[in-house]
């Protein structure tokens, strides 16, 4: 595993793991999801670059970043909503199928 | 120049530990900020520069600049930042896993895996990702028209989802 790959496959794991183990902000999880996506972006755009002899794919990290844009909106519109009803982005308070 | 490339690659990683243990949002969003700057580094040391100001108009200067006034929701009396003990614990531990990995999958790594490579010879106006990227206009024009319209229906979806006045679907009152 060459450093580069190395360096953006646990940039992955990292943002995944910050968002499976988030704590007390829904945005936090938000913003780890956006990790994930720069994270991908770059090795789309490293493995174009480094190991094409055309650059024929260098569309691909263009279309995850409006895919990527498109999901960001949508996320932060569910924490306008969750503001707007629960007065607070907390995790706590979204409590209604509480067990 | 293999130096450069070995600093940002650490930045990379560094900055996502920072993102990843879940400080305040303001803190988060500046960790995304740096680790953005650091990957549009990344890529211009290896050759592709039109993506890595894609990178930096698009992702940097569109959507964390959302980002950075939606965490005014998040907004608390005493933000924790990095030194806090939860978010320290975090990170210490994020920071021993990617040393763990490191030293399994780091075999083999010499001096020169770590430089930047440039495939063409000398300096053109026309770089190989912006000509790759402006194959998106040409054969693949359908998944243009596929992400426009992507993009308009999101815009629908916020609407909808933000709006809640009488009906809509979040609303508690």
């Amino acid at each position: 595993m060459t450093p580069a790959h190395f360096a953006f496959s646990s940039a992955f794991m990292l943002g995944l793991a910050g968002l499976a183990f988030h704590r007390t902000h829904f945005i936090s999880a938000l913003l780890c999801l956006e990790g994930l996506m720069l994270s991908l972006f770059i090795a789309l755009s490293l493995w174009t670059e480094l190991f094409n002899l055309t650059h024929n794919s260098a569309s691909m990290p263009m279309i995850l970043l409006a895919f990527s844009a498109c999901e960001a909106g949508t996320g932060l519109a569910l924490l306008v909503a969750t503001t707007r009803t629960h007065s607070t982005n907390r995790l706590k308070n979204l409590n209604l199928l509480q067990c | 120049m293999s130096y450069m490339m070995y600093v940002l690659l650490f930045g990379l990683v560094l900055g996502l530990v920072a993102v990843a243990s879940n400080p305040s949002p303001y803190f988060a969003a500046l960790g995304l900020v740096v680790v953005s700057g650091v990957g549009c580094g990344v890529l211009v040391s290896s050759g592709g520069c039109f993506l890595s100001l894609i990178l930096f108009l698009i992702y940097l200067g569109g959507m964390l600049v959302v980002f950075a006034y939606s965490a005014a929701m998040a907004a608390e009396p005493y933000p924790e930042g990095w030194g806090s003990w939860p978010a320290l614990r975090l990170m210490v531990g994020y920071v021993l896993g990617v040393g763990v990995a490191w030293v399994f999958l780091g075999e083999g790594w010499y001096e020169e895996d770590w430089g930047g490579f440039d495939g063409l010879v000398g300096v053109s106006v026309l770089r190989g990702d912006m000509v790759g990227v402006s194959v998106m206009y040409s054969s693949g024009g359908w998944l243009l028209v596929a992400g426009g319209w992507v993009l308009l229906l999101t815009l629908f979806v916020v609407l909808e989802l933000t709006r809640g006045l009488a009906r809509g679907a979040l609303r508690a009152v």
